[in-house]
């Protein structure tokens, strides 16, 4: 584009309208933009019908005005299809075709007039925080909103549906109303957040030519590197990194520095660190992403099978590199289980007609059995569980048979059922000769791996095999990584290598003349310390509930929880874990039955009221988080119960300085880490002063040293008195932090007791699906059930 | 949570190419626009009606049928006040409400709702891919038909965030109960915000996945299997073009209009 071109040229319009298309990242905004207007179009609907069914005063509505003066053309483009995909649901007609271009003008309409009103233009960013800029919004909230309602109103007139001077003023109403009321809070939220995230698309555009010049020019994109190396002479690796060092544009050091690695055919091989260590960065290397489309400064050589992944679209080297994220979910782009490997056929560089129908559907039937999906072809991935849509997207990489599978912490959402699945599925690939990488933040289940590759601050500090890692515990404490407890156990006893895994502790334990033995045993339990209250805060009396009829996904549940206890829920995915937590809170009432918590009825008492009582801290703490300060969100729920202002600084206080945050009230939380945004979460329930609190997978997707400051800060709110309720999978933290455990099964209570109780049944565990933690196990070859390293390391003592 | 409106079955429906199903779609619409006698257009939707009936899709009417009968019935109320007459039917306080009026409110109704009821074959008995496919070979671009259906399949896990964003703002205390305006849009920023945050936080990782899995923006997808025009599909193109050139015969001679 000609950046000479005022934003009033038709030929600017055209370059960017047609330049969304030439951009995944813009296209994948559009299609954001689209699908968040469509969603959010249905259960917001403030439900004042202006013209029922047809035209109603949607909130929704900003959403085009605000995108457009963020994202210009994409939103546009977003605001139309996303109306389109509205009418999907229902109501697709003729009109449809005047909804997509009304919508199309009310997205594009701000983004041209913002700036460019002479000297009625504030000519400064779009937000609303002086006089000119709420004149400035103001004007083109009128104008969009002309545009859209007349476009729309004229094409429905046209159509003889609906009588122009009916509908125009009612969809120029909605819109200037919304756009009015919403858009300048909204603004205020959401721009310093785009900017921060380079998504702004005066960013995007900018990054975007750049990287269509560089495709264009096909110039080495590395400083420093030589075109003519296909392969390192040193090394007949098939991958071989040399000298590998990345700066991203916008950082101050470099992420990755001066890494080499050489990684055989058919190896399985292990990338540990703490966050931010660079793990995730040298994965998107593989395949050429780093540096093409994470920029920034980059030096050094990555070839794999002899290609430089620097040399070629990313598009391209997706015959030969498979890269599955994190977040497995975003992933899915098809509407079956077919679609999705059809889609990644169809996709550059594989059909082309090399492969007709029933080499597809053979191509398709080897990946699904390898994955263990035969037979759900048919089935829309939502309608799979969690284990389930993991390995479809692996499937989706896998059909196109590329020989290196790189994952980013492909385990962290997995229950254990999941979890045992996929490591069955590591060694079928590695059967097959696939060279695999992979992250994770824990290295018990991964014995099967060749190779583990410690990353710290950019460089690889350690690399060997897993029994190494796992038998050297200050080495993976030293780099922020979980060290084996059980090789622990172990230190100070013995001047030999410590123990690797369960079997290994035993016979090291019998070389060393060392049991355990039930009164050694018996001392080394911390006795119970008798809880301040027996009072009961919840009661469960007979509970049974149902999303779908017939479906029950509780069923006669009953339970009470006392004052101060520590409980873990257990249980496999679908066992009615979530469902429990919300019963609460008064979040789901139960269609049979009663929970009373503190004396009060949940089916009489609202969620309000009951949030004093319980916090609920979920998953994923971006659900919640939506203020400019840290102040303002530890402050919500604290405001929300009706206190002062001074009681909520206070509170805001004593909050903070209990998740270990104090100092950070002026931050944004959106800039904070993801444990530190958790803390952030827990700060603003715990605001709220309850008695009760429920955190669902506290430790998820946080590293070591994260996960531990989270469990610390649980235990000393629990001391302090709160009764803490925990979902999790983790068994090792149900043994080092729950006094009790609730097991879960089929929507039934399968245990109730001690943890102790619980873990010293391993076959009640092994119904469950779940595994016991590898300290447990080796106490029970004497016969007792022990939970933590210390009570371990008390009771093993000389024969 | 499905809500796509494509129902999973093998009827003849089904089977004919997407492109004969968006033009048929066209032809439908065409139809619906030619005629504004109630009778003519009762007959128009009886007919989409058997259509859906023949997808095996009745149950996507039943989900609609609330917004169909509005829709009819706004009309009835809205177009008498829009359209002069000449046979006085009613007087209200004062008001005459004409017999031109009232028949033409009730045309449009069912246009609309022939039309709704016509969208609503096409979305029963086509794929969001399929759709998209077939658009592209029909003329649209490429990137343009991935983006909606990328969109389409997005809008469910959306809804999935939203949940959760409500309820974990409820358990904060955020009172949704509320029964003012004002009150709701107050609550606004804090379900909106974090779903937008959350969305854009994805948009880079979402881009790296699509271009890890090898979609290329300005390169050409190629289909493992291109469907062609089979008997079915010319049948279904000759009897949609012989009734869109019948009505246009009818209308142009008068019939089908008040």
């Amino acid at each position: 584009m000609n950046p000479t071109l005022s934003r009033w040229n038709p030929r600017r319009w055209y370059w960017e309208l047609r330049h969304v298309w030439h951009d995944t990242r813009l296209l994948v905004l559009t299609a954001q933009i689209a699908a968040i207007y469509a969603a959010v179009l249905i259960p917001f609907k403030v439900g004042i019908p202006i013209i029922p069914g047809f035209v109603e005063l949607r909130p929704a509505n900003v959403i085009p005005i605000v995108s457009s003066l963020l994202f210009g053309p994409a939103a546009a483009w977003g605001a139309g299809i996303g109306n389109i995909i509205g009418d999907c649901f229902g109501t697709l007609g003729p009109a449809s075709l005047f909804g997509f271009l009304g919508n199309f003008l009310y997205g594009y309409v701000p983004y041209v007039l913002w700036g460019n009103l002479g000297w009625l233009s504030s000519g400064k960013e779009p937000t609303v925080r002086s006089w000119r800029q709420g004149l400035e919004y103001l004007i083109i909230c009128v104008v969009a909103a002309i545009a859209c309602a007349a476009t729309i109103g004229w094409g429905v007139e046209l159509l003889g549906l609906l009588p122009f001077w009916l509908l125009t003023p009612a969809i120029f109403f909605n819109n200037l109303v919304m756009g009015l009321i919403l858009g300048p809070p909204l603004l205020l939220f959401l721009y310093p957040r785009v900017k921060q995230w380079n998504l702004l698309y005066s960013d995007l555009a900018l990054e975007s030519s750049e990287r269509l010049r560089r495709d264009n020019i096909a110039t080495p994109l590395t400083d420093g590197f030589d075109p003519s190396t296909q392969f390192p002479s040193t090394s007949s690796a098939f991958v071989s990194i040399q000298d590998l060092t990345f700066r991203p544009t916008h950082a101050s050091h470099p992420v990755l520095h001066n890494i080499s690695l050489h990684i055989q055919r058919g190896e399985l091989m292990v990338l540990m660190g703490r966050s931010g260590s660079g793990k995730s960065t040298l994965c998107y290397a593989m395949n050429g992403l780093v540096p093409q489309f994470v920029q920034g400064d980059f030096v050094g050589t990555i070839t794999v099978e002899g290609h430089s992944t620097t040399q070629s679209p990313v598009w391209e080297q997706a015959n030969r590199v498979g890269l599955v994220f994190q977040d497995f979910e975003t992933q899915l782009v098809s509407t079956n289980v077919e679609t999705e490997l059809r889609y990644a056929l169809e996709s550059h560089g594989v059909a082309r007609g090399f492969l007709n129908e029933e080499g597809f559907r053979h191509q398709m039937q080897e990946t699904l059995d390898l994955v263990g999906l035969a037979g759900l072809e048919r089935r829309d991935p939502f309608s799979l569980s969690g284990g389930q849509r993991q390995r479809l997207v692996v499937a989706s990489v896998l059909v196109r048979e590329p020989q290196l599978m790189v994952m980013d912490q492909p385990l962290t959402d997995l229950d254990p059922a999941g979890r045992a699945r996929f490591l069955q599925l590591l060694d079928q690939l590695k059967a097959k000769g696939v060279t695999v990488i992979l992250t994770e933040h824990g290295m018990e289940d991964l014995m099967q791996a060749d190779r583990v590759c410690v990353l710290d601050q950019g460089e690889i500090i350690w690399q060997g095999p897993p029994h190494d890692m796992l038998s050297q515990p200050d080495l993976a404490k030293h780099h922020g990584l979980n060290p084996y407890t059980l090789a622990e156990c172990f230190q100070g006893h013995t001047t030999k290598a410590l123990p690797a895994t369960v079997e290994e502790a035993w016979q090291l334990a019998d070389d060393l003349g060392l049991t355990v033995t039930a009164s050694q045993a018996s001392e080394s339990i911390p006795s119970k310390i008798p809880l301040p209250s027996l009072a009961t805060v919840i009661e469960v009396k007979n509970v049974s509930v149902q999303y779908q009829p017939g479906v029950p996904v509780l069923s006669g549940v009953s339970l009470s929880i006392q004052a101060g206890e520590f409980v873990a829920i257990l249980g496999q995915n679908g066992s009615g874990k979530s469902t429990m937590a919300k019963l609460f809170n008064g979040l789901l009432l139960p269609d049979e039955g009663q929970v009373i918590i503190m004396g009060h009825d949940t089916r009489h008492t609202g969620v309000g009221q009951l949030s004093s009582i319980v916090g609920h801290v979920f998953q994923n703490p971006d659900h919640q988080i939506f203020a400019e300060t840290v102040r303002k969100e530890v402050a919500f729920g604290a405001q929300n119960a009706g206190c002062s202002s001074e009681e909520c600084e206070a509170r805001v206080g004593e909050a903070l300085e209990a998740v270990g945050l104090t100092g950070a009230e002026d931050q944004d939380p959106f800039s904070l880490t993801k444990g530190e945004r958790q803390r952030v979460a827990v700060a603003s329930i715990i605001a709220a002063k309850p008695s009760i609190l429920i955190v669902d997978e506290p430790t998820t997707g946080l590293d070591a040293e994260e996960s531990a400051r989270m469990m610390t800060m649980m235990r000393t709110l629990n001391q302090q008195g709160h009764t803490i309720i925990m979902i999790t999978h983790d068994m090792g933290l149900v043994a080092n932090y729950a006094s009790r455990c609730i097991l879960l099964q089929h929507g039934k209570i399968l245990a109730d007791g001690s943890t102790r109780e619980i873990f010293s049944d391993p076959e009640l565990i092994q119904s469950a699906s779940l595994t016991l933690p590898a300290i447990t196990r080796f106490s029970q070859r004497w016969g007792v059930t022990l939970l933590t390293m210390e009570e371990v390391r008390k009771a093993l003592q000389p024969l | 949570m499905n809500l796509s409106l494509y129902v999973d079955e093998q009827t003849w429906l089904h089977r004919l190419d997407g492109r004969t199903k968006i033009l048929c779609l066209l032809g439908l619409f065409a139809l619906s626009l030619f005629f504004s006698d109630p009778v003519y257009l009762l007959g128009l939707t009886g007919g989409v009606l058997g259509l859906v009936i023949w997808a095996r899709s009745f149950s996507n009417v039943k989900k609609i049928w609330i917004l169909l009968a509005l829709l009819l019935v706004y009309n009835l109320v809205l177009w008498p006040f829009f359209v002069e007459g000449t046979i006085p039917l009613l007087t209200i306080g004062g008001l005459t409400i004409m017999q031109e009026g009232v028949l033409h409110g009730l045309g449009m109704g069912l246009r609309l709702n022939a039309m709704l009821i016509s969208g609503l074959v096409l979305l029963s008995t086509t794929a969001i891919e399929e759709f998209a496919e077939s658009s592209n070979r029909l003329g649209v671009p490429q990137s343009l038909g991935f983006c909606v259906s990328l969109a389409f399949r997005w809008v469910p896990n959306l809804l999935g965030s939203i949940g959760s964003v409500i309820q974990a703002q409820r358990s904060r205390g955020l009172d949704l109960q509320s029964k003012s305006l004002f009150g709701k849009i107050r609550q606004y920023p804090a379900l909106v915000v974090p779903l937008i945050g959350h969305t854009l936080r994805q948009t880079n990782l979402l881009a790296m996945a699509l271009e890890s899995k090898g979609f290329g923006p300005s390169q050409k997808r190629h289909p493992i299997v291109v469907s062609t025009m089979k008997g079915g599909d010319f049948l279904a193109l000759l009897a949609i073009v012989s009734l869109v050139i019948a009505s246009f015969w009818m209308r142009l001679h008068g019939y089908g209009s008040i």
